[in-house]
């Protein structure tokens, strides 16, 4: 009994209750958003089109996403004949698992992060760049053409938007000196990096569109040509799986481009009043926004053609980032405005 | 009279054999005239006036069926005044014909329907009320809605000069005009649904067939008509797997325009009675249910158990050529040389196939001067062949002699009685049938089946080959030696020697053994006329049929087999034409095609048959009898001298259908003479409408 | 110049925002949506609905077998068979529609030539079975009975226009 208390107790013990207790403040609370983004996603395209979307279950249809998820699990799953059984069950857990995992070094507010680690940003780019395997994994290991071809689209659009993205990251590190996330969020105390990087601004918002597999470049899953991409075969629990992957991603490019453009925890101006406000609701409020033009674009844009895709993240994107990383680096050090 | 004729026809020139009409050269023109009244193979009426032209030189439009050609003429079928005449026409034609078309059981295929969308106006201006008329009765085939009626006079003219039977008539003038039958009597003919077909509307329409279909939903087969043995040529209607009804096919060789009634009407006897599943003969003595593999195997069991020389094979009258073939083949294969396909006991078949033919073909019937008919009912026997013999009295005054039974024949007959001792007198001593058929340049002597069936048919044909050889009967440009079936099977049968080959035994030996139990094993190929009820105890009889009928009910073991629309097969009729009939629908249950039993049967007794599918089967049967390969031509051959002297009794030449149909309790009818009329409810509320009538008529 | 302005509007995204300013206007005005169950929206005489064979006044049937809706039928879902009626008439024995093959043409209401099958208002038929939709004529007969008031009152307000 002692020797347990005693173990419990432990401060190696402690450290590991801390750990697991914040990793589930920032799940739980993760996986709740996760299911009432698709919520907001219906009802937002459903107002946007003069419908109302869903407003049956529950009051407002708050309860669409349990309803959903009950159907979703109740549902048999079903591994099909042809499949590569244990890559096609691996595949949708890799997918949930490295939109969860990315979530460490996101800062909610002053202090408040899981790993505040010094390259934070790199881990982050390096988290959602193996993105692409849970997707190729699919794709192959379900043995059909349909999700075949979603997952070389897939890999290719992730691949092409990876470079454009991380020339973007380029020029938000070195107007803020550090790869430290946090460090990036205070950078911005006095003017969001969006104002003076709004250029790179859009053209990372519309990467992680792309990142994302999101509309207008839902290629991957374009149902009118490929059914539904690389998860056709999918079914039930491996298919909530894969779209929970989905969306927990999406918010976490959110979280990405709020950090790096918006401010992340900070208020939208340095008035005392306004940090009465905790950094987390700033931060949540912020990603709200994001994600509200993530639905509206869906809702807005029609998707674009394989080439056009291709055509806008090499031959316009690239340039275009390379351009202002030479400019961005021109004038920081031309003007003397380098960070220390 | 046989000039040619020259006139125009809408600007275009044609040529004509005098005699004709402009409607005819219309046609030739090829130009459509309508018509209602006018029909190729009846008189020409005129009264319907659809078939107005215009004519140069006339003041007013031409019946163009009732004005014969002339030379020179110039007619015109599409100007403005003809398109006015015939909408004209077409309105008063639809004064009073009702607006019934919807349940009309000649909708779809109704010549007034059509020429009213062809040539009518689009609407009506009579506001008047219409006239309805009491509906006739024709009897249990014939439904009559004579509000429809428009007074064409086909089916009049049809029942007067082909069938002979003046029952229809037209009474009152204009308005009041009616079709009758005067004495509300069914109408007492062979070929009375062929009135159905000529109706060009719907007040004449097949009362069997009545609200079952509509013609749109038919599929056609066109095949041959197995009821008698003319060979008719027939089209089959079918919906989904069920045979609605069917009508004639134009052939001028065999059955002109025309079928039967039994053809026509006895098809609802084709789902009833059927024998779906094979049947076994069970330790209580009842048939009971059985697998395909059980039924063989008991087969063979009995097979081994009997000495070659104790099998015997039987053929009825509706089997196949290729069945015959097939069971022919298994019972030489075995070993055995009893089998027979004439179960009506005749000794026809072993002399040469002029011994057995219509030589003279049906179309000779037409060409025919002088008709002696032995034991023959031509009326009843092949009702179609019937009406070409009357054609020919009508044409041309043929005379008629008859040695058998008054039967009404529908044109005069001189009667020689029915004692058939007297052909030798014929012979010896000559008398008017004599001088006639001398005198004739077209003689002809038709033995029926009346003569054949007794057991002295030998000593009659002796005699009959007697007198045609006096009277010269076979020229080298005409064959007046006929013999007249009544079995679609049986040329067929003959042709392929389905007969005792050396030291077997004829079909009343076969009988007779199977009574002393000397046959042990009977293939029964649908011989139903037959009496097996006295056969021994330790004799098994294998039946294959269609039908639940006398030969399956004493069969210990049943096969289920294809009637007649279930089955691509090959039938040959009199003449020794082969015929292809062809699969209009499918056997019910398990039951199969006769051959394919055979030939299945033949694998599991270890004998099996050279030939795995139709094609096989039939080029088996051309290269062992090449007649078969002559498909669609008569055969007729020179008649080698027939029968042996014989004693003649005096028992009285009758014109039954056939001798056997007696021996099996069977009344003696038109209406049922196989399985299927026998299954047929049709053919039996014709029986209770037309033998009534005969028994009244007897009475009186 | 025209392709420097073409540039310009293209990289300053001015179509995409032009759009995104039209979804957004619509985000606020007032909705279509009809609250199914509760709220139904209006049906013309015309509104091909589920099928209903009509009987006349006295009970009669009106069907007189005339098939050609089974004729007209582009799916082939009606299924008519016939026979005469003790009394003589014509009358199906059968008449089936099998509603997974009706397309909802109203080609056979066109057909009909005596107002026996019509489409009639009624939407609401959805089955939990299959089986349930293949509809025989006693389903169809009482659908009629049930429907006649709508059907004959649709029929007399499109009655002009055929």
């Amino acid at each position: 009994m002692e020797t347990i208390t005693r173990f419990l107790t432990s401060p190696m013990m402690i450290e590991l209750i801390w750990t697991v207790a914040q990793i589930f403040a920032v799940i739980v609370p993760l996986l709740i958003a996760v299911a009432y983004l698709t919520l907001a996603e219906r009802r937002v395209i459903g107002l946007m089109q003069l419908r109302k979307g869903p407003n049956v279950v529950g009051p407002f249809g708050l309860f669409q996403p349990f309803a959903d998820a009950l159907k979703l699990l109740s549902k048999e799953t079903i591994l099909p004949s042809g499949a590569s059984k244990a890559v096609f069950v691996i595949a949708p857990m890799l997918t949930f698992i490295l939109s969860l995992v990315a979530w460490a070094v996101i800062p909610f507010g002053e202090g408040m992060v899981i790993a505040d680690v010094n390259v934070g940003i790199l881990y982050l780019f390096a988290i959602s760049s193996l993105g692409v395997y849970g997707v190729i994994m699919a794709g192959w290991a379900s043995n059909s053409k349909y999700p075949f071809l979603g997952a070389m689209r897939s890999a290719a659009q992730m691949i092409s938007y990876e470079v454009s993205l991380g020339l973007v990251i380029i020029t938000v590190i070195m107007a803020a000196g550090s790869l430290n996330l946090s460090d990036i969020v205070m950078a911005q105390k006095d003017m969001w990096f969006f104002i003076p990087l709004f250029p790179m601004f859009v053209i990372f918002f519309i990467s992680t569109l792309a990142e994302t597999n999101r509309a207008p470049f839902d290629l991957p899953e374009g149902e009118s040509e490929l059914v539904a991409g690389y998860f056709v075969e999918y079914s039930s629990m491996s298919f909530a799986l894969f779209f929970l992957g989905e969306y927990a991603n999406m918010i976490l490019m959110s979280g990405m481009t709020t950090t790096l453009f918006l401010g992340g925890w900070l208020p939208p101006f340095d008035w005392p009043i306004l940090y009465l406000i905790p950094g987390p609701i700033w931060f949540a409020l912020k990603v709200a926004l994001v994600l509200f033009v993530f639905l509206w674009v869906r809702a807005t844009t029609p998707r674009y053609r394989y080439d056009q895709l291709m055509r806008l993240g090499w031959k316009i994107f690239l340039p275009f980032t390379l351009i202002f990383v030479v400019l961005t680096g021109g004038v920081l050090l031309g003007f003397g405005l380098l960070p220390q | 009279m046989s000039g040619i004729i020259t006139l125009t026809v809408d600007g275009t020139e044609v040529e004509v054999e005098e005699g004709s009409t402009v409607l005819q050269a219309c046609e030739a023109a090829g130009k459509e005239v309508p018509r209602f009244c006018y029909h190729e193979r009846l008189s020409i009426a005129g009264n319907c006036r659809m078939c107005l032209v215009e004519m140069e030189r006339s003041p007013k439009p031409v019946a163009s069926c009732a004005m014969p050609a002339g030379n020179g003429m110039v007619i015109k079928t599409d100007t403005p005044l003809v398109k006015k005449a015939r909408e004209g026409v077409m309105e008063f034609m639809l004064i009073n014909h009702p607006l019934d078309c919807p349940i009309c059981d000649q909708g779809g295929e109704c010549d007034l329907q059509d020429q009213a969308m062809g040539y009518g106006l689009a609407d009506s201006r009579y506001q008047e009320e219409k006239r309805a008329v009491e509906n006739k009765n024709m009897g249990p085939l014939i439904s009559t809605i004579m509000t429809r009626c428009i007074h064409c006079t086909r089916c009049v003219r049809f029942a007067t000069e082909i069938a002979g039977v003046p029952e229809l008539g037209a009474i009152g003038r204009g308005e009041a005009m009616e079709i009758t039958t005067y004495l509300e009597k069914a109408l007492d003919s062979e070929l009375s649904g062929n009135v159905v077909d000529l109706c060009p509307v719907g007040a004449l329409t097949s009362l069997p067939y009545a609200y079952k279909a509509r013609s749109w939903e038919l599929s056609h087969t066109s095949t041959i008509d197995v009821m008698d043995a003319v060979g008719s040529h027939i089209r089959v209607d079918t919906r989904g797997n069920e045979v609605m009804r069917v009508l004639p096919r134009i052939n001028d060789d065999i059955n002109e325009e025309w079928i039967s009634d039994k053809t026509r009407h006895h098809i609802d006897g084709l789902a009833s009675q059927r024998i779906d599943r094979p049947y076994m003969r069970g330790a209580n003595g009842r048939l009971a249910e059985a697998s395909w593999d059980d039924v063989f195997a008991a087969i063979a069991k009995a097979v081994k158990k009997a000495k070659p020389s104790e099998i015997a094979a039987l053929a009825g009258d509706l089997a196949d050529a290729e069945a015959m073939f097939a069971l022919k083949t298994l019972i030489e294969t075995l070993g055995s040389p009893h089998m027979d396909c004439r179960q009506d006991g005749s000794v026809i078949g072993q002399q040469g196939q002029g011994g057995y033919l219509f030589n003279s073909t049906i179309a000779g019937l037409d060409e025919a001067d002088a008709i002696f008919l032995i034991g023959a009912n031509p009326r009843h026997e092949a009702a179609v062949m019937n009406a070409r013999i009357r054609q020919n009295w009508l044409n041309s005054g043929l005379k008629v002699f008859r040695l058998g039974e008054a039967v009404d024949l529908t044109y005069p007959v001189k009667e020689l009685g029915t004692d058939a001792n007297i052909l030798d007198k014929l012979v010896s001593k000559g008398g008017p049938v004599i001088t006639a058929l001398k005198n004739a340049k077209r003689p002809m002597i038709v033995v029926g089946a009346g003569a054949l069936n007794r057991k002295d048919s030998a000593g009659i044909l002796a005699s009959v080959s007697a007198i045609a050889k006096a009277v010269n009967l076979v020229t080298p440009e005409w064959n007046g030696f006929n013999i007249l079936h009544t079995a679609a099977a049986r040329v067929a049968g003959l042709m392929m020697a389905f007969l005792p080959a050396k030291g077997g035994k004829a079909t009343a030996d076969i009988m007779k053994a199977m009574e002393k139990g000397e046959i042990k094993l009977l293939f029964n190929l649908g011989a139903d006329e037959l009496n097996f009820s006295q056969r021994s105890s330790n004799t098994t009889m294998i039946y294959i049929g269609s039908h639940g009928d006398h030969g399956a009910a004493q069969a210990d073991i049943v096969l289920p087999g294809a009637a007649w629309s279930e089955k691509d097969a090959i039938y040959v009729n009199m003449e020794g034409r082969v015929q292809h009939a062809h699969k209009a629908n499918f056997p019910p249950g398990d039951a199969r095609e006769d051959w394919a039993i055979l030939r299945a049967l033949s694998a599991v007794l270890g004998k099996t048959l050279g030939f795995d599918n139709l094609d096989a089967l039939r080029a088996a049967l051309i290269s062992a009898y090449p007649v078969f390969g002559n498909v669609d031509t008569a055969q007729p051959a020179r008649p080698k001298v027939l029968g042996r002297k014989q004693a003649i009794s005096d028992l009285p030449l009758t014109t039954a259908i056939t001798v056997a149909n007696r021996g099996a309790g069977n009344s003696r009818n038109f209406y049922m003479t196989c399985p299927i009329s026998r299954a047929s409810v049709t053919m039996a509320e014709c029986v209770k409408a037309f033998e009534a009538n005969n028994d009244v008529k007897a009475a009186e | 110049m025209s392709s420097l302005v073409a540039a310009a509007r293209s990289f300053l995204l001015l179509e995409i925002i032009k759009g995104l300013g039209l979804t957004l206007k619509y985000l606020f005005k007032p909705k279509a949506t009809l609250n199914y169950p509760y709220e139904k929206g209006f049906i013309s005489p015309r509104f091909r609905g589920e099928h209903a064979l009509r009987r006349y006044p006295n009970g009669e049937e009106r069907c007189i077998t005339c098939k050609l809706c089974e004729a007209i039928c582009p799916a082939q879902a009606i299924t008519i068979e016939s026979e005469p009626r003790p009394d003589g008439s014509r009358r199906t024995t059968r008449y089936d529609i099998d509603m997974t093959k009706c397309i909802y043409c109203g080609f056979c209401q066109e057909a009909c030539p005596v107002d026996a099958i019509v489409e009639g208002p009624n939407f609401e038929f959805a089955t939990e079975t299959r089986e349930e939709l293949y509809y025989d004529k006693e389903k169809l007969l009482s659908n009629g009975d049930r429907w006649e008031t709508e059907i004959a009152r649709n029929l007399a307000a499109d009655a002009r226009y055929r």
